[in-house]
């Protein structure tokens, strides 16, 4: 049974890849219906079977590592992978009303996303760097790929640019790799873990961690690398636009999360820990002042991820040199702002399309009259909006509470204000475009309405991340699952 | 999941059931929408008064889960929840059936319904909350839920009254959830509790429960218009009337005074708030709040902008009342969260009917209106005189009882604020009365339309009549049982037995 | 049956409830016609209902108790009279115009006035006295005038302060009372640390509407400028409830306070010879009958400071302020009823009338034979300075004859406003009704009232006949000035 669910889950992405590979859009939309139906089948049975029995380790092929390929399936992981499937799943479908057949180049739209997907799944569940990276990569390469698609002049250069960056945060990463094979002879992570738990730290050692991390930041967008990902994101299309804030930078901030966890209590610092945090609190607060200055719709809500991403490195600080009840705590509270914020901003961004399409305009001001003609994707943005404030009762408000919590009880006191000021300003930008929408000055309808479905999967994905701050309890205890190595090879 | 576990939830899903199927509805769809939005609200009022009657007899209906490690999710009916949910229950029937006349023909009504069902289900939430986590939560709901009524005519005016709103409402929010995540951090999850966690409590901890105390009254404050954090209250009242009504009477200034109750009652207990010396400040805040409010009212030409300010001065009472820490000042402040409410609705319905029947906004073109609309005038005189504080009507109610409480502990000076701003109160509402009733008619009304036989619209009409005839009630038969101030002895009673 | 609840509450809700008669406009015909009808009930709860009866209504308010005892009896007889009266006359007076309002303004008076006689716990009489002053003020600016609109807000001005006194102080004595009872407050009060501010605050709070010198400035603008048989009421009834009020409240009988007897005393004889001094100079026959109350009030304060200042007189003091009040009350609406009058044409008939306009005028100067003349003699007895231990007490009996001089003086310039204002015409039969029927219980009726138990018995006729000279007097002697000033006046032409 886990064996099976295993193999489609790694498998169906790279067949599926391969598949729409060989036909047209029309066509490859409908084979990737069936795949998005698979794959959400078995992440969703994953997911149970993770739920009710806990996690396992999975050796692919059965080869131990260094040779083979080690999988931890836990219950963060399985949850990731649930998420993604639901994520992607709401983008697919959106992607193929929302994509116009009749250009050619967007048939290969189906099969980066189907290489994106396994990206993600491999980042998920990768157990060692090397893989790890590999997945990473594979994604790097197929968002890319994606903004390109974009068509423009415009699309094109921010997509080199996109590539330039995720090159060299590879290029960084791949240095520390290297360094930390050096150093042990393994890439296993939990093998990394065990070395530095019995031997002497060399010194020096800490620069690999550093260079990964560095790579990863570059990858995730951490502020000051942040420059590429606001062009990428906003000129892209809609659906790719979601896929990438919501999943995207996701991967390579779950690789930092996770050397941070193992290696971070011999390798880090209380200064690296404070800086990387001091650097997510200015991204915060910058990125949310920016998306309050944008004047294209899109740009606000990219600008957002900027400042959003920032609220996940507060992890490093509070989960450095605090007790395990604290750590846990913020940890909990990021992994609650990583799950709402993916389904929040794509909520966000596939309704900001639909206004998009409806008003004919990517900027803020035309969205006068939207309210009262276009209240459904208004209100899923809004929705989304009200996760990405922190305001209850959604996935984000659950998420600042867990980390204003964390931050009280580890004495970091200071992460509060980053916490309350970051809710207060993108509650300026989400109200600024909700403001312009209420302007009553037209009493036609001129807009172009969209059909319902389009507008129903934002919705999903916003309730969704509402109902997550209710459910916070219950999704988070399959997360915090015991894990047992070895099992269900 | 007995029945009685499910009861508050009911209550609270009767409207924001309501909420979603009006935000389902077509535009088209105005006999359904009120039907729906009807029986929504006749639901709800059944509902509460069968827990009010429950809570009476002493049974309990809680509904709790964990919805994020360490914090609970409760909903809880115990007998101070009940006076302000059935004050929303009952004002939201009364509300809905108004705006319902008062939104004919307009656009947005969809919309309009929708949210203001869901700012009735965030009220319903905030009276049956069981703790401060819960609380908070639907205190923000609040905020969202109201901003699109606040913005509804989409008037740069009311756009920029909204967002001001925003500001204030929203860093209030803040503050309140720093001061709600600390405490927690600090005590643990507390549920509200009669008499208060605090009795006593480590001395040390005084310094930082000082601090949290202050910022959670300041984040409520900002809501219940504590002066100097009022300023966005009579900006808002260019929303639509009976936004406004709601506003002001039931939801969001309610919504911070009812938080501070249950602050000072069951989070801190009266005593450990006193031992600690909170409450001589907040007294003071709350009696410069009823001084100031009183007296910028005098000075506003726009009806509605005097009411508004009338209102910063009025909740204050409810605070005062609370900060007299003898069991008749409380039940005089906690009366008042009921009577004020009924007042003031009253007066915003009537206000509302002078500018949608007359298309009257300021105090001076009301000349003569009591001859055109004599109907709605006497009901704004009732409201006018209650809210002075003349006897029988509520108000009086409220001001005796304070001010017998003020004199039982010794707080002479309260009895002069409440004379003050009761002659304040009379400086700026008998002038109104004055030009309803004896003033000629000396211009035509600015926009005037007909309704056939009666004054106004029968929607708009029969809501402030109703609301008036409460408001004598609660005040002549105030000794009787179920009436708002023997329902506030009893909680008062309760609070005190533990 | 009259003392049982429903009559009792009926006395009370008619008024009330009658404004629903202001529903329709087609309805204010009849509504006008109701006016005599409304105070019916409460006049004969007054006459046939005995004193000394309570009715317990503990849904009400904070608990209410209302009632009559001996003292508040007088108060209702006078009060549900006068407005009958005044009802009947109001019938022929109104004009079309506004007529609604006035009806509902009317009836809402009536029923505060009464209320307050009736209540017997603070909450309830609070009420009603606000009510009456709130509705009164719909009476008095009932014109529209100017003029009126300036009276109405100097009233509601001074009103609203009045009222919040007696509030201030109704708050402390009863939270030192520990009841809500009117009965309860004198006792405590009488005992209190602040007893000074609390009877402050009564005294003044009250004294507004007893026209107080100094609280008095309302008065001569409002009572002239209302409709005259509005006028009649609020300085025949409603000015008493302000007496009322001081006698349900202060701490009489319980201490005896003589320094508050002599601060009372001078303020009294402020108002008896200030308030005639000032009326001498109006020119408008209302305005000189509003100054001629505040002049009566202060000979009625003066009782009062006797009363405060030694608690055993008390009982028998107060009787004679009911007697005096029944008797200034009829007096005093009748002569207000009386400016509306037309006077007709044929001569014996004018001189008739001169007859009956003078008469209650008389009667409030204290002439042989009216009551007035009962209320002085009575006065007087009580008023011995023998028996009254305060400083000022010496003085009382000068003081009560120089009001008689005073009182009469006004009386003389009254009827010589009245006469160089008068018309000649005819009057309505509502008018002539009223108007008769007031003079009538001024003059008659009064004898045949139950007057109040405490009153010392004496075969009053006979002792009139014995002091008619000390009672003529002083009529004499300001009927000379009277003539003195005539005679320059003339000249002067």
């Amino acid at each position: 049974m886990t064996l099976g669910l295993m193999a489609g889950l790694l498998f169906t992405p790279l067949a599926w890849a391969v598949l729409t590979l060989l036909v047209d859009f029309r066509k490859g939309r409908v084979v990737t219906w069936l795949g998005m139906a698979v794959q959400m089948l078995v992440s969703l049975g994953l997911w149970a079977v993770v739920a009710s029995d806990g996690g396992f380790l999975y050796l692919l092929g059965g080869w131990q590592a260094p040779l083979g390929i080690e999988l931890r399936v836990d219950g963060l992981a399985v949850t990731f992978v649930l998420l993604t499937a639901v994520v992607a799943a709401a983008c697919g479908w959106h992607a193929s009303i929302y994509l116009d057949p009749d250009k050619a180049w967007h048939r290969y739209f189906w099969p980066l996303f189907w290489f994106l997907w396994a990206g993600l799944n491999a980042v998920w569940l990768g157990g060692d760097l090397f893989n790890l990276y590999v997945g990473l990569e594979l994604i790097s390469l197929a968002a890319v790929g994606l903004v390109a698609l974009g068509g423009q002049a415009d699309a094109l250069r921010a997509a080199i640019r996109y590539l330039m960056a995720a090159l060299l945060g590879s290029l960084a990463y791949l240095l520390g790799v290297a360094l930390i094979y050096g150093q042990f002879g393994t890439l296993s992570l939990a093998g990394v873990t065990a070395l530095l738990n019995s031997a002497e730290v060399p010194a020096g050692l800490s620069f690999a961690l550093v260079l990964m991390l560095l790579g990863l930041a570059l990858k995730t967008a951490l502020f000051p690398m942040h420059g590429w990902l606001p062009p990428a994101h906003g000129i892209a299309k809609s659906p790719v636009s979601a896929l990438l804030s919501a999943l995207v930078v996701k991967a390579s901030f779950y690789i930092a999360a996770r050397l941070w966890l193992d290696l971070g209590g011999h390798l880090g610092s209380y200064a690296l820990a404070q800086l990387i945090g001091a650097l997510g609190g200015i991204a915060v607060i910058w990125g949310s002042w920016l998306a309050f200055r944008q004047v294209k719709l899109k740009q606000v809500v990219a600008y957002s991820s900027v400042a959003q991403i920032g609220y996940l490195f507060l992890l490093f600080p509070l989960t450095w040199g605090v007790s395990d009840a604290i750590s846990l705590q913020a940890q909990q509270g990021i992994t609650l702002q990583v799950i709402s914020h993916a389904l929040a901003k794509a909520a966000m961004f596939l309704s900001a399309g639909n206004l998009i399409m409806s008003v004919g305009s990517n900027r803020v001001d035309a969205l006068a009259g939207v309210s009262r003609f276009l209240p459904f994707s208004l209100f899923s943005f809004g929705l989304a909006g009200v996760s990405l404030m922190g305001l209850p009762p959604t996935g984000g408000f659950a998420a600042k509470w867990l980390l204003l919590q964390a931050s009280l009880a580890s004495g970091q006191w200071w992460w509060l204000g980053v916490l309350l000021a970051g809710g207060l300003l993108s509650a300026a930008y989400v109200f600024r475009v909700y403001q312009a929408s209420f302007i009553d000055d037209t009493d036609i309808d001129h807009f172009f309405h969209p059909s319902r479905s389009l507008e129903v999967i934002p919705m999903i994905l916003a309730l969704l991340s509402l109902g997550l701050g209710l459910m916070a309890e219950p999704v988070l205890s399959v997360m915090s699952l015991p894990f047992e190595a070895g099992r269900g090879q | 999941m007995t029945l009685s576990t499910l009861m508050p939830v009911f209550a609270l899903l009767t409207s924001l059931l309501a909420s979603v199927v009006i935000f389902a509805l077509p535009e088209r769809g105005y006999r359904l929408r009120t039907v729906i939005n009807l029986a929504a609200a006749g639901l709800k009022i059944v509902l509460v008064g069968v827990m009010i009657w429950g809570v009476a007899q002493g049974r309990e209906y809680e509904f709790a889960f964990n919805m994020v490690p360490s914090a609970e999710f409760v909903l809880r009916a115990d007998a101070l929840s009940m006076l302000f949910a059935g004050l929303s229950a009952l004002l939201w029937l009364l509300t809905t059936i108004y705006a319902v006349g008062y939104l004919e023909d307009s656009p947005n009504r969809s919309r309009f319904f929708g949210f203001f069902s869901l700012c009735v289900a965030s009220t319903m939430g905030i009276a049956l909350a069981g703790n401060l986590f819960t609380f908070f939560l639907f205190y923000e709901m609040l905020t969202l839920s109201t901003y699109p009524l606040v913005v509804h005519r989409g008037t740069p005016k009311a756009l920029r009254a909204g967002r001001n709103y925003l500001v204030y409402t929203l860093t209030g929010g803040a503050v309140l959830l720093l001061a709600i995540a600390w405490l927690h951090g600090l005590v643990g999850d507390l549920r509200f509790q009669e008499g208060g966690h605090f009795a006593g409590v480590d001395p040390s901890l005084h310094g930082p429960l000082t601090i949290i105390f202050v910022l959670l009254i300041t984040g409520l404050g900002v809501k219940a218009a504590l002066v100097p954090l009022h300023g966005w209250l009579p900006q808002a009242m260019v929303a639509p009337a009976p936004v406004s009504a709601l506003l002001h009477a039931v939801a969001v200034v309610k919504a911070g005074a009812f938080g501070i109750i249950r602050v000072v009652f069951e989070v801190y207990g009266l005593e450990a708030a006193e031992a600690m010396g909170l409450l001589t400040g907040l007294a003071l805040v709350a009696a410069f709040t009823i001084i100031y409010g009183s007296t910028r009212a005098l000075y506003q030409i726009d009806l509605k902008r005097r009411l508004a300010f009338s209102t910063i001065s009025q909740v204050a009472y409810i605070v005062l009342g609370l900060c007299l820490f003898g069991p008749l000042g409380v039940t005089g402040g906690l009366v008042h969260l009921v009577h004020q409410g009924i007042m003031k609705i009253t007066l915003f319905f009537c206000a509302g009917n002078y500018a949608e029947t007359l298309g009257v906004h300021r105090i001076d073109e009301l000349d003569g209106a009591g001859k055109r609309m004599p109907g709605t005038s006497v009901a704004f005189t009732l409201g006018a005189f209650g809210m002075i504080g003349a006897p029988p009507l509520a108000g009086f109610i409220t001001k005796w009882t304070m001010g017998s409480g003020a004199l039982a502990v010794g707080m002479d000076w309260v009895v002069a604020v409440l004379v003050l701003s009761s002659l304040l109160n009379a400086a700026y509402f008998l002038p109104i009365v004055h030009r309803l009733w004896f003033a000629e008619q000396h211009q035509a009304w600015p926009h005037e339309r007909r309704w056939g036989r009666l004054e106004t619209s029968a929607w708009l009409l029969w809501p402030p009549l109703i609301t008036a005839v409460l408001m004598v009630l609660a005040g002549i038969l105030a000794n009787v049982p179920f009436s708002p101030l023997s329902w506030v002895e009893l909680i008062v009673a309760r609070e005190a037995a533990l | 049956m009259f003392a049982s609840a429903p009559f009792v509450l009926l006395a009370v809700l008619l008024p009330l409830v009658s404004v629903l008669l202001a529903l329709r406009t087609s309805w204010q015909q009849a509504y006008r016609y109701c006016l005599p009808i409304l105070p019916m009930p409460a006049l004969l709860v007054g006459l046939l209902a005995g004193s000394d009866w309570g009715l317990e209504l503990p849904g009400l308010l904070l608990g209410g108790l209302w009632g009559v005892d001996e003292l508040r009896r007088v108060f209702l007889l006078l009060t549900a009279a006068l407005w009958l009266t005044c009802g009947v006359f109001a019938i022929g007076y109104l004009k079309d115009h506004n007529l609604r309002r006035f009806c509902v303004f009317w009836a809402l008076t009536l029923a505060g006035n009464l209320g307050l006689v009736m209540a017997q716990d603070v909450a309830s009489f609070y009420s009603f006295f606000a009510l009456m002053t709130f509705a009164g003020y719909g009476l008095v600016v009932h014109e529209g005038t100017e003029q009126a609109n300036r009276a109405g807000r100097v009233y509601l001005a001074m009103a609203v302060v009045g009222e919040m006194a007696i509030l201030a102080g109704l708050l402390m004595a009863v939270q030192l009372a520990g009841s809500g009872l009117l009965m309860d407050l004198p006792a405590a009060i009488a005992v209190a640390d602040r007893r000074w501010l609390i009877m402050l605050l009564l005294l003044a709070g009250f004294g507004v509407k007893a026209g107080l010198p100094l609280l008095h400035f309302w008065l001569p603008l409002a009572h002239p400028v209302a409709p005259t048989p509005a006028s009649a009421v609020l300085s025949g009834a409603m000015i008493k409830a302000g007496l009322l009020g001081w006698l349900v409240t202060l701490p009489f009988g319980e201490v005896s306070l003589p320094a508050w007897g002599d601060a009372l005393v001078m303020v009294g004889a402020v108002g008896a010879l200030g308030g005639a001094a000032l009326g001498l100079l109006q020119a408008r026959p209302k305005a000189v009958l509003a100054y001629s109350s505040i002049s009566q009030m202060g000979l009625m304060t003066l009782m009062v400071a006797a009363a405060l200042a030694s608690s055993e007189h008390s009982v028998v003091i107060f009787a004679v302020v009911a007697l005096y009040v029944l008797h200034h009350g009829l007096a005093k609406g009748s002569l207000f009823l009386s400016t509306a009058m037309a006077l007709p044409p044929g001569r014996w008939q004018r001189w008739a009338m001169w007859l009956f306009i003078a008469l209650p005028g008389l009667a409030l100067a204290g002439l042989p034979f009216t009551s007035g003349a009962m209320a002085k003699l009575a006065m007087k007895d009580v008023l011995k300075p023998s028996g009254l231990g305060f400083t000022l007490a010496a003085y009382l009996p000068a003081l009560m004859t120089a009001g008689a001089i005073a009182t009469m003086l006004l009386i003389w310039r009254f009827l010589w406003a009245f006469g160089a204002d008068a018309r000649t015409g005819t009057n309505s039969p509502g008018l002539w009704l009223g108007w008769a029927s007031a003079t009538v219980s001024s003059l008659l009726l009064f004898w045949w009232l139950p007057l109040p138990p405490g009153l010392p018995v004496k075969p009053w006729f006979a002792v009139m006949q014995a002091q008619a000279w000390s009672l003529l007097w002083p009529v004499l002697v300001a009927t000379l000035l009277a003539g003195v000033a005539w005679q320059i006046a003339q000249r002067r032409k």
